[in-house]
């Protein structure tokens, strides 16, 4: 007689390998499983369609034809090439950045120079030396890459591989921006440089002043952004000090202005900045709406950063001040030399993150009459019988353009995190 | 205070308390004579400029026609009763906004931490896309989509009842009839004794550790109640609506105009996407341990979600929570762009005729006072939820 040998036991699921991957993240368990199947249906299902839209029925000739007006809006042709120059010192300093973070900066500027290289090649019509100037912006990314030194944490890069042992003394005299303060004049001298080549000068030939007026789309957006994040940054950390202060008056100014910002629609204010603010200049100096735009989003944005820098300073430990005060420092000292420096340090992400909203918001300045992206986008639909059913791509484009700007500057603001080290110091 | 002032050998710009007052004074001098000059300056250039400002106008019949009111207004009414209608026209947004933002935006979150990869990926996509949109982007490209639907006569019809064409949606809803008001009072005392009996069972099931069934209880009891009495008094009559005369009208029922569906969708997907964050970094914040020790004493995966994860990332969701509600709020404001009469879109349009900086004062005040009511709310709940004891 023999005995029956028990039913071996299946071996259990493998967890290694595609198979192992599939079963442990997508049918863990048969309700999981059913959760797949019906997802990756809708899934191919949405996407089919709008593949088939984007690439067979959308009519992008609404956007080709004009593309010029939804990125510098009424700007003059003939100052087109003040433009590309800016995008060169630009190209300069995201080369600075990706030599100094290379994880933060690297795909920032690889897609930067992507855009310029497939604007610069795009059969359309544009005048040959404007596609000259764009495609220039390669080599200039390179050129910004070289003026600076390698960071001493960093590993050599693969050119400086290839380069090999013989080109290093010569790369090496070739870095001229080595010290923080020179890094610092060069973005200042660059932004100085910038806003004169878009703005003008009058007498200077070739420099014709622009009407401010004319300025618009994406640019206008990104301008108002930029100096909205930087002219709000002194002011709210005054702000901040005085909501801090034993000053009863002060102090319950600054929180009256930081709550009544706060509290009401960018879109009122901008109402009532169009009718007071012009009433506080001499009735002969007509203020042009940008200015009236960019006050604005200053005054709106400070209010915001005050409760930002407010936060990063209650978020330094106590014990820095009480050590501040235990050396003899004064309260000023004290706030100025030890909690607002590693405060400000403290809100870096926050920063990026106002940067990004206030960018979103720059969209609402159509309000006082000014052309910016999406204005320029919404006459360009609504005004024009031509395009009349052209809304979706119009509109699908403009948010394209947003979200690859937002989205890749708060993956910008994650790394650099990482890299100033918040969180692990 | 003399006497501190006047302290021996210590001369009185070396004195401490003397420094300290006369800080705070120049301080108070500086501050106000600021907002003194800026209002006077103000104040003397809308005299001089003859730019019209004051309040007598609110009283003054408003002409101009809103396209679409919760309570019944004609053109002949005061630019005040204009504003509140207008106002709540915000509140409607506002309020259906808030509720389902929240439900999305809590679905978003918890399919973010799914153990499904596809569902996280799908959920963290959803996230990504629309926070990084400018919400009147966002507003634009839905109002284009309700454009784009075909005309009343030949719009979308389901079982007869509910309608979406071009101009919008319309919905069957109740129509209150004579029994409504004993109706709502028996609902009223039905939903009181449904709380006591809730109260009173759950007690007796922590004390005794007895199955009560309270939630089960207190419901058949509002629920019972309310519908018996329906039965009986038949308070609502179901109005749906129809199409009247041949250009297609539709008449009856509730009605969501086009432009206000544009904004509710924005309105709720853009914030949702916000909400699903917070969501994601409040159930985070809840230590592995507690979710470990809840799937060891045999709760399901629901029931751990439900009772044990949940009731703690609370804390953690519902001050950041609050303030995005602020934030929908004031984000209603952006219907001006797209057609729908809110507050700004309304005080906007009577600026043509009554004067500007008095209305957009009263809408600033407005605003203002929602995100008072709304900080109110979380500084209610930061009180309810602070720990007890110890």
């Amino acid at each position: 007689m023999t005995a029956r040998a028990a039913p071996a036991p299946l071996p259990p699921a493998t967890t290694v390998g595609l198979l192992g991957w599939l079963r442990q993240n997508l049918f863990s368990s048969r309700g999981n499983g059913a959760v797949t199947v019906v997802l990756a249906v809708v899934l191919v299902w949405f996407v089919f369609n709008l593949g088939s839209w984007v690439f067979v029925e959308a009519d992008w000739t609404v956007i080709i034809s004009r593309a010029p007006l939804y990125i510098v809006g009424l700007y003059p042709y003939e100052g087109y090439w003040r433009l590309c120059i800016c995008l060169l010192l630009i190209s300069v300093l995201l080369g600075m950045a990706w030599r100094a973070w290379p994880n933060a900066a690297r795909r920032f500027a690889f897609g930067f120079g992507a855009v310029m290289l497939f604007v610069g090649v795009f059969p359309h019509e544009m005048a040959p030396d404007h596609r000259a100037l764009l495609l220039l912006n390669l080599p200039l990314i390179g050129l910004g890459y070289l003026l600076t030194p390698r960071p001493a944490d960093a590993s050599p890069g693969r050119l400086e591989a290839m380069a090999g042992s013989a080109l290093s003394p010569a790369l090496e005299r070739v870095a001229i921006f080595s010290t923080p303060r020179r890094k610092v004049i060069a973005v200042f001298v660059a932004l100085v440089l910038t806003m004169i080549l878009i703005l003008g000068i009058a007498g200077v030939p070739g420099l014709d002043p622009v009407n401010p007026q004319d300025l618009g789309g994406l640019m206008i957006n990104l301008l108002l952004a930029f100096f909205g994040i930087v002219c709000s940054l002194p002011i709210g950390i005054g702000l901040a000090l005085g909501r801090r202060s034993s000053l009863p008056i002060l102090k319950v100014a600054c929180v009256i202005f930081i709550e009544v910002i706060r509290g009401v629609p960018l879109i009122t204010l901008l109402f009532m900045s169009r009718h007071i603010l012009p009433l506080t200049f001499p009735e002969d100096l007509n203020i042009d709406r940008v200015y009236l735009a960019g006050i604005t989003i200053t005054i709106f944005s400070s209010a915001y950063m005050a409760e930002n820098v407010r936060g990063g300073m209650a978020a330094v430990h106590p014990g820095q001040a009480e050590a501040a005060r235990a050396l003899g420092l004064r309260d000023w000292q004290n706030t100025l030399l030890i909690t607002l420096p590693q405060g400000l340090r403290n809100i870096i992400p926050a920063i990026v993150g106002q940067f990004i909203s206030l960018f979103k918001d720059t969209s609402l300045v159509y309000f006082i009459g000014m052309l910016d992206l999406v204005e320029m986008g919404r006459v360009s639909v609504q005004g024009n019988q031509e395009f009349i059913d052209n809304g979706r791509e119009v509109y699908l484009f403009i948010a394209l353009v947003f979200w690859v700007f937002c989205f890749s500057m708060s993956f910008i603001s994650r790394r650099i995190e990482g890299a100033l080290g918040v969180g692990r110091r | 205070m003399t006497r501190l002032l006047y302290v021996q050998g210590v001369p009185i710009w070396r004195n401490v308390v003397a420094l300290r007052w006369a800080v705070q004074v120049v301080s108070a001098v500086v501050v106000l004579s600021t907002i003194a000059l800026f209002l006077l300056n103000v104040a003397r250039e809308i005299e001089a400029r003859d730019i019209p400002f004051g309040f007598t106008f609110v009283n003054r019949a408003a002409q101009i026609p809103i396209g679409e009111a919760v309570i019944p207004y004609q053109p002949s009414d005061s630019y005040w009763y204009g504003l509140v209608v207008a106002g709540l026209n915000t509140v409607r947004a506002s309020v259906l906004g808030v509720i389902l933002a929240t439900a999305i935006g809590i679905l978003v979150g918890v399919a973010r931490l799914s153990p499904n990869w596809l569902l996280s990926r799908i959920a963290l996509a959803y996230i990504e896309v629309f926070r990084n949109i400018p919400l009147i982007v966002q507003l634009l490209f839905w109002l284009t989509i309700v454009l784009t639907l075909p005309r009343v006569v030949e719009g979308y019809v389901i079982a007869d009842a509910i309608f979406i064409n071009n101009s919008g949606l319309y919905l069957p809803w109740f129509e209150a009839q004579a029994g409504f008001w004993p109706w709502a009072l028996i609902t009223a005392i039905g939903v009181a004794l449904a709380v006591y009996a809730f109260r009173r069972l759950s007690r007796r099931e922590i004390e005794t550790g007895q199955p009560s069934y309270p939630l089960l209880a207190a419901s058949v009891i509002a629920v019972g109640l309310s519908l018996v009495a329906l039965l009986i008094l038949g308070p609502l009559a179901i109005d749906i609506p129809q199409i009247e005369g041949r250009f297609g009208r539709l008449q009856g029922g509730a009605q969501l105009s086009g432009s206000f569906m544009a904004l509710l969708v924005g309105l709720v997907i853009y914030t949702s996407a916000f909400i699903a964050e917070i969501v994601r970094a409040g159930i985070q914040s809840v230590g592995k341990g507690q979710t470990e020790a809840a799937r060891s004493v045999g709760l399901s995966g629901m029931l751990t979600l439900r009772h044990v994860t949940f009731p703690q990332a609370l804390r953690v969701i519902i001050p950041p929570l609050i303030s995005q509600f602020l934030n929908l709020t004031k984000n209603s404001s952006l219907a001006a762009a797209i057609g729908y009469p809110d507050l700004v879109s309304v005080a906007n349009t009577m600026t043509q005729i009554a004067p500007a900086i008095s209305l957009f004062m009263i809408v600033m005040v407005s605003y203002l006072s929602m995100s008072l009511l709304y900080s109110l709310l979380g500084n209610l709940y930061n009180r309810m939820i602070r720990f007890k004891g110890a």
